[in-house]
């Protein structure tokens, strides 16, 4: 068990950076899932906590320890890897037991923790077997026990889930996160499927173009983005990001966008007053975005028309075409909706995130 | 089967089933699919398979006649049936036969573990670890694999008497190890090269240092290659002649390879039998290594279930 930082740690590969100053402080026990999309330096990141990389410059501690010159073997960490990296040429039992026969543990204790993690991951049957005679949900399995008997001072996660199927993925979701409240050490898992960010993670760390983005817990993620990518990246489907105009002459803080006056009250109507230029980006989720009842007094509202219909069973994408934009809305299932037919949508503005049009950096 | 339609058959009718024989063949043609399939088919596999016959006879004589001559108590250059007589063996045998198989096998053997050894330790690291001038080195290493060593003997032989290393068995297999190692290093690399890292990165994080992710998890790994590396090494060591017959002039140490001459004397008298007696037991250790080995070697070269795919 141990905490885990990340003191400016960048890592360049002939010269081009990967990770770029990544600073990252992880709490004992926590489950935290770095997210973001192909290339971002997640795994890069991941793999200089295992130790297979060196970072460039910067600080990495684990347990108060700086580990910048410490070989993985000696780092007393757990990883999963993406293909699961099980021993072709040992049963399911040397697998299992490897860490442990490397560290001479008795050959007594090691048969007994290697039934007991067997039969808490309900791979019992599988001992005798070699990787290649299981199913990639078993391997799944064997790759967790063999982490998990290594009884580490924190478990790295490398997409363990990417090579399951779409069912086997949800069950496993549920698996880890009963194994990590069973056993809460230090873990960092790396994806880029938002929703295992969102499902699993105590905080996530999102990542693009080898920076931070924004570190914070999943409802913070999807309530605060901090700038446009980290609102586009988290929720599905997408936020709806359009562009506007501040407008100077109104009595209240105002925006102009989609030809629509928006008031914007609070925090980031004060900052708008402010703001160098005109250029703003206002972010509306889809299911703040309702088909209008007449006459729902004073809320904005923009007119559009339909251009798809994606009935999903519990509820409905609809994409409207206003203007230029084409926004996506959550519309309830059986809403009489067609193709081709113009309708209102109104949302509060209370709801909108409101982004600087320059930076992509959220205001207020 | 394509078969032309019955000739008393109204041809009308055989054209109005569709699927009987071999399409509606006009009245008068006697028989085209056939002669076509002795043209297509019949002719071609009758003169392929009799040019492989003559060159599996022209592979097949001389070894045909060194198990005849080893069992003819009167063996000569021809080809006879023989009256079956174990004499030849016999003789060879005390001409020290026996003796000098037993050298051959300690040359082999050394040579083999040495250069086992060595080869794989090098492959393992030009695949895996930055070395300046990797490139460089592995072209010198295939260079190497292409150098006579004639060439290398005389120089060779200057530095055995100069640090004392002559008429030792020992040395002579360090010599034999070497004239095989540029070739292994170069097999086991490119075996090592088929490895995915994450089964060493596995090992790696569950504490196990550089020496034991190489012995448990990469050789395991690479066996047949190490296999095949093995066994060339040890068929290039066990046919050696002019390395050993200069480096080791000591009777006792002579090995199969040089022993063998001792039936062929200066004046031009060969004694058939007994050479062909001692071709065959010098040759059996190496057909007992292929048996054992081949068990090993069809399992084949599969990481199956360790990573996706």
């Amino acid at each position: 068990m141990a905490t885990i930082t990340l003191e400016g740690v960048s890592k360049a590969f002939k010269g081009k950076p990967a990770v770029d100053g990544v600073d990252l402080s992880i709490d004992d026990g926590q489950f935290l899932i770095i997210v973001g999309p192909s290339g971002c330096g997640k795994t890069t990141t991941l793999r200089m906590l295992a130790g297979f990389e060196r970072p460039t410059s910067g600080v990495v501690r684990i347990g108060g320890r700086v580990m910048n010159d410490v070989p993985p073997k000696d780092r007393d960490l757990a990883m999963v890897f993406q293909n699961y990296a099980l021993f072709p040429h040992m049963t399911v039992a040397k697998n299992l037991a490897f860490g442990m026969r490397v560290r001479r543990v008795d050959r007594k204790v090691i048969d007994r923790e290697v039934a007991s993690i067997a039969s808490m991951l309900g791979i019992e049957a599988l001992l005798g077997r070699k990787p290649a005679e299981l199913s990639g949900g078993e391997r799944q399995r064997v790759a967790l026990g063999r982490a998990l008997l290594r009884k580490p001072k924190a478990f790295l996660l490398d997409e363990p889930l990417s090579n399951l199927d779409a069912a086997l993925r949800a069950q496993m979701r549920f698996e880890l996160k009963r194994i990590h409240a069973q056993f809460p050490v230090t873990t960092v898992y790396v994806t880029h499927d938002q929703v295992e960010a969102m499902t699993m993670a105590d905080r996530i760390a999102l990542m693009e173009g080898g920076r931070l983005q924004q570190v914070a817990a999943p409802e913070v993620l999807y309530s605060e983005p901090a700038n446009t990518f980290v609102a586009g990246f988290v929720g599905s489907p997408k936020i709806n990001l359009i562009p506007g105009q501040v407008v100077r002459d109104a009595r209240r803080p105002t925006i102009r966008s989609m030809s629509c006056d928006i008031p914007v009250d609070g925090t980031a109507g004060a900052v708008l007053a402010s703001l160098p230029h005109d250029n703003v980006v206002i972010g509306l989720r889809p299911e703040e975005l309702r088909p209008r009842r007449p006459a729902t007094g004073g809320l904005p509202a923009v007119r559009g028309v339909i251009e798809l219909i994606e009935p999903l069973g519990s509820e409905t994408h609809v994409a409207l075409r206003v203007g230029g934009h084409v926004l996506t809305c959550k519309c309830p299932p059986r809403a009489g909706l067609e193709v081709g037919s113009e309708i209102s949508v109104e949302f509060d503005p209370e709801h909108m995130k409101v982004f600087d049009g320059d930076t992509g950096m959220r205001l207020g | 089967m394509t078969v032309a339609p019955h000739r008393d058959e109204p041809p009308g009718e055989a054209a109005a089933r569709p699927g009987a024989g071999g399409g509606a063949a006009p009245r008068g043609t006697a028989f085209p699919a056939a002669a076509r399939r002795l043209r297509t088919k019949v002719l071609p596999a009758i003169i392929g398979n009799l040019a492989m016959t003559i060159i599996g006879v022209i592979f097949l004589l001389p070894l045909a006649w060194l198990i005849l001559a080893a069992f003819n108590p009167h063996a000569s250059p021809g080809v006879v049936t023989p009256r079956f007589s174990l004499a030849n063996f016999t003789q060879a045998l005390q001409s020290g036969a026996s003796g000098a198989i037993m050298n051959s096998l300690y040359l082999a053997g050394v040579s083999t573990v040495i250069a086992t050894v060595v080869s794989t330790l090098a492959g393992y690291v030009l695949s895996r670890h930055y070395v300046p001038l990797k490139g460089a080195a592995l072209v010198v290493i295939i260079f190497l694999t292409g150098l006579p060593v004639t060439l290398l003997l005389i120089p060779i032989y200057q530095i055995f008497v100069s640090i004392g290393w002559l008429d030792s068995p020992f040395y002579t297999s360090l010599v034999l190890a070497a004239t095989s190692v540029p070739f292994a290093i170069w097999l086991l690399k490119n075996f090592i090269d088929q490895v995915p890292r994450e089964f060493e990165e596995a090992a790696a994080i569950e504490g196990s240092g550089q020496f034991r992710v190489l012995l448990t998890v990469v050789v395991p790994l690479i066996m047949p290659g190490v296999l095949v590396s093995a066994i060339l090494t040890f068929i290039n060591s066990w046919g050696a002649f002019l390395i050993p017959l200069v480096l080791d002039a000591n009777p006792s140490d002579t090995p199969g390879a040089v022993g063998i001459y001792q039936f062929m004397s200066a004046n031009g008298q060969v004694q058939f039998g007994p050479l062909a007696a001692y071709g065959i037991l010098f040759s059996l250790p190496v057909i007992i290594l292929y048996l054992i080995s081949s068990r090993w070697l069809s399992g084949g070269f599969s990481f199956a279930g360790g990573i996706k795919g």
